[in-house]
């Protein structure tokens, strides 16, 4: 299988704070994913949405719980690309997209997978996230 | 329905499709006939991998294409291209998993969505395991839905060919037809209590003389 490469990047010329926040966002996103997804809920605030293959769940506590709760034990994901871009109409934010492979236990195959990210400053000068799209690649 | 890369054949040949909760035991049930195994073939733009699993009948040959996920199921529902053109399908829950048993009205109902009017057969796998947490009598979902129903132990093989042959028969609209050869299977890995099994075997039939409980496992929409 693929997805074994280097990840690529394109932030489309927005500078490379932008870059620097998507790349270290990504990386401590899937490795919690990977490790503990309980702790994941810590990045999402009240407002939170997330629409995962199709079902939207809202809130933190909401989206803690649907991640904790998908029913396989351990996944690995490796990241192909995340490519970012400033969002200027709502002031220090950020859209992550990433492509990658999950390789979960138990399976013989990869899967792959695209996910969406709005990030977007919150009161304590870091981010939370607003909006978390998640798609499987098939079909 | 052969992939794109794999190998037609000139028998009657037809796409069945496999759900259920991950978990269930769909590809290691898939895995136990050892021709399909090695003729099986993994698309993954559309995420299936596709076993082609030969019988041979007193009419003659069938092969069943069957569709198996690469676990896309544990995210959430399928695609409706993992269904379509679907001609015959296994529904398959765990018996040592209540909420497995819980979902068989959703899958069915995705299933059905898609392909209507197809012959179906619901399997409770893992009957070889002691501490059953669905029992034979409370299966009642394919009596509402008429489905076949077979308990099933894919790790030793127990009633491996049942489904195939219910199915055969519907798509032959032959109700005596027959295998005529033991397909090649992998060895058993676990072995049944066959005396235990006749137990839910007898406990099936005489529940199924019984009028249907009210909607204890209705969908919940």
């Amino acid at each position: 299988m693929d997805g074994q490469g280097q990840p690529g990047s394109g932030s489309g010329g927005a500078g490379s704070d932008c870059d620097a926040v998507a790349r270290a966002f990504v990386e401590y996103y899937y490795n919690t994913f990977d490790a503990n997804r309980g702790a994941l809920a810590a990045l999402y605030g009240h407002t939170s949405m997330l629409s995962f293959e199709g079902h939207a769940v809202g809130g933190a506590e909401e989206i803690g719980r649907k991640l904790a709760q998908l029913p396989f034990d351990q996944g690995r994901h490796s990241i192909c690309t995340v490519d970012c871009q400033p969002s200027p109409s709502l002031p220090g934010s950020i859209l992550v997209f990433v492509s990658g492979n999950l390789q979960l236990a138990g399976e013989e195959h990869q899967l792959r997978f695209s996910q969406m990210f709005q990030l977007v400053p919150n009161e304590q000068g870091s981010f939370f996230v607003q909006n978390d799209i998640f798609r499987l690649n098939y079909g | 329905m052969a992939l794109p890369n794999q190998g037609t054949v000139d028998y009657p040949s037809f796409k069945l499709v496999i759900v259920g909760d991950g978990g269930t035991g769909k590809t290691t049930f898939v895995k136990r006939h050892l021709t399909g195994e090695f003729e099986k073939k993994y698309e993954p733009t559309i995420g299936v991998e596709v076993h082609p699993l030969d019988f041979t009948t007193n009419c003659g040959k069938i092969r069943f294409y069957c569709w198996d996920t690469a676990g896309q199921e544990k995210f959430g529902g399928l695609r409706d291209g993992y269904y379509i053109h679907g001609q015959c399908a296994i529904i398959m829950f765990d018996v040592t998993s209540r909420l497995t048993y819980k979902n068989v009205p959703t899958w069915h109902r995705d299933l059905c969505r898609v392909c209507e009017n197809i012959p179906i057969v619901l399997c409770g796998n893992k009957v070889d395991v002691k501490n059953r947490q669905v029992k034979a009598k409370q299966v009642t979902f394919h009596r509402k839905k008429n489905l076949q129903y077979y308990e099933i132990s894919a790790k030793s093989n127990y009633n491996f060919e049942k489904p195939f042959l219910y199915l055969a028969r519907k798509l032959a609209g032959d109700p005596n037809l027959h295998f005529v050869e033991a397909v090649a299977l992998k060895p058993p890995e676990v072995t049944i209590d066959m005396a235990m099994q006749q137990q839910h075997e007898a406990e099936l039939a005489a529940a199924a003389a019984q009028p249907l409980p009210d909607d204890d496992d209705d969908l919940i929409e």
